[in-house]
């Protein structure tokens, strides 16, 4: 081997350590994106697996963009998918990081405690948080029920999966309530980095406990919060579980959202064309805040991780 | 019970009694659904309702199984382990190549290699279900090997980069003066170095596929193929709901994820805040 020089040895191992990794990105990502994007201007359906459908240019996309569901889709999904969870997310998230960081909670003991309650959630899968979630708001024997029931808030089971009153904020504490923990658990990390001193300077100086939190704590988590922020939201905002175990996208298409719509399409209506230019239009979406997300982190800053 | 009163917070009661209330309201809204999902998986349903209260029974456990509720938990476990043994090999060698080596277009391998962490797999459902369809490879564990792989890696690689960096190159450069190789470097200087990032690394690999429930809703229609979320969620029949299965089942399908997260919880949160906290 001794022909090589060292440095064409190096580029040899290099290429044959990264190999796999670009194979499986190229082969599972890049590959059927691109294919992905071919097939949304085609009207393929199911019938055609092996054939083929014809080229129908953007047809797709314009069926999509003005066909009078897609608003609701689009609400929803923009709405109550995305904006009202991930704010809910990070606004609990924050309190419990706080709370789980406060002197008095270590003073009683409690922060073991805590810390494991948190973990309850995060461990849980999805499918098990929507059953136990249903299973909390069934109409009947359903523990939240049988509470309103009992102290007379309410005087009929309410039917939270049902209602069109309740069937989003339902939706909404389930995603909460299982992926808040991992927003608790990263703040309270940057919580326990900020020096102790900076808040007693902040207190001697006579600031409000309110002062001490907007102009000490909170700029100290402000680049956590940011990426946790868009990392929320490019997870949520494509999210296809809790929707379709929670409604089925229902009752009717009432909670219909885009990622539920594109399974939707291909597997129920088996217009496997259509639901590809769904996705694309998804996906670009999405890469906006893709492209804010790598901003923000900062491909530099990878760049100092990797060396 | 107070040993040391100067460490006593200041006394301000109101404060105080709203921590202890919004813990309390925390620690409820936390725990409670795991609570009763456990409680109902050890109680006849239809009894308890008529009662009030109802004594412990594994009948909702006999029933699952009968119904082979163990297919699906082999199943699972087949696929999720195999493809988290393949990822984190895979990986580490990649994530040892990115911060060891110079290369041109570093960044951008990089930076396609964190785009897939982020990628919608929703959108890949389409092409991945035409493709493998077409090559008679649904329904098929050693496809879903190959797609967990393909879900776990980014982000192992991801992790193993930050834990890699705690490494001196010195190291490895000591090594390359003894004539070894730098795969041999990997397996047998680095790997037992990382091995703490690496079991934290495959723990997140193994819950990401363990619980994942699109692509093997796509993949999978053979009941004797169907992991355990797919298998799980099953027990909502078109009509009528069997509550003491699916809480049983989940009880068994969360077991395994919350013996992983118990001791690995504090390597995980450092390896995922460290893009953010620096």
């Amino acid at each position: 081997m001794k022909t090589y020089s060292a440095q064409a040895q190096e580029r040899f191992s290099a290429f044959f350590m990264l190999f796999p990794t670009f194979f499986v990105i190229i082969s599972f990502y890049f590959y059927p994106a691109l294919y992905n994007l071919e097939l949304s201007f085609t009207d393929m359906e199911f019938t055609q697996l092996r054939t083929g459908g014809d080229w129908v240019g953007f047809e797709n996309y314009i069926e999509f963009f003005t066909s009078n569901d897609s608003f609701n889709v689009a609400f929803n999904t923009v709405f109550w998918l995305t904006a009202v969870s991930v704010t809910l997310r990070l606004f609990l998230g924050l309190l419990f990081a706080l709370l789980l960081n406060s002197k008095m909670l270590s003073s009683l003991k409690l922060s073991t405690l805590s810390r494991l309650f948190l973990l309850v959630p995060w461990a849980t899968p999805p499918v098990v948080s929507v059953i136990a979630w249903r299973w909390m708001l069934e109409p009947i024997g359903g523990p939240v029920n049988e509470f309103l029931l009992y102290t007379g808030i309410i005087s009929e089971a309410i039917s939270f999966t049902a209602d069109l009153a309740t069937v989003w904020p339902t939706i909404v504490t389930i995603m909460v309530w299982n992926t808040t923990p991992l927003v608790a658990v990263s703040l309270l990390a940057s919580l326990q980095t900020i020096p102790d001193d900076q808040i007693e300077a902040a207190s001697l100086d006579g600031a409000t406990r309110w002062q001490q939190f907007r102009f000490v704590t909170l700029p100290y988590l402000m680049p956590t919060l940011s990426v946790l922020c868009l990392m929320s939201i490019i997870w949520t905002f494509n999210n296809f579980i809790y929707v379709w175990l929670t409604t089925l996208a229902g009752p009717g298409t009432y909670t219909n959202v885009m990622a539920t719509e594109v399974y939707m399409k291909a597997f129920v209506d088996l217009r496997l064309g259509y639901s590809s230019a769904v996705g694309v239009s998804m996906a670009i979406i999405l890469a906006a805040f893709g492209a804010l997300y790598f901003r923000v982190v900062g491909l530099s800053r990878m760049q100092d991780k990797v060396g | 019970m107070v040993d040391h009163p100067a460490k006593k917070p200041p006394s301000r009661p109101i404060e105080g009694g709203l921590i202890v209330l919004a813990f309390a309201l925390f620690a409820l809204f936390m725990v409670a659904p795991a609570y009763y999902v456990f409680k109902g998986s050890f109680q006849s349903l239809s009894i308890s309702i008529a009662s009030g209260s109802a004594g412990w029974t594994l009948k909702n456990y006999f029933y699952i199984f009968s119904e082979g509720y163990h297919i699906y938990v082999i199943n699972s476990f087949l696929v999720c382990l195999t493809a988290t043994a393949l990822a984190c090999a895979i990986s580490l060698f990649a994530a040892y190549a990115l911060s060891r080596f110079r290369f041109r277009g570093r960044g951008l391998v990089f930076g396609a290699i964190m785009g897939g962490q982020l990628f919608p797999w929703i959108i890949l459902i389409n092409p991945i279900f035409i493709l493998f369809a077409r090559n008679g490879l649904v329904n098929s564990h050693l496809s879903m090997i190959f797609i967990y792989t393909a879900v776990i890696t980014p982000f192992s690689v991801y992790l193993l980069v930050g834990y890699l960096t705690t490494i001196p190159k010195s190291l490895d450069e000591a090594a390359i003066m003894d004539g070894a190789s730098r795969f041999k470097i990997v397996t047998q200087i680095i790997m037992p170095l990382i091995m703490p990032g690496l079991v934290a690394t495959a723990t997140y690999g193994f819950l990401q596929a363990w619980s994942e429930y699109l692509l093997a809703l796509t993949l999978l229609s053979d009941e004797s193929k169907k992991t355990l979320p797919l298998g799980l969620y099953q027990y909502f029949g078109e009509d009528t709901v069997n509550w003491g299965a699916l809480m049983a089942g989940s009880a068994i399908a969360t077991l395994p994820t919350l013996l992983l997260f118990l001791p690995l919880q504090k390597k995980l949160v450092s390896g995922l805040t460290q893009g953010a906290v620096k």
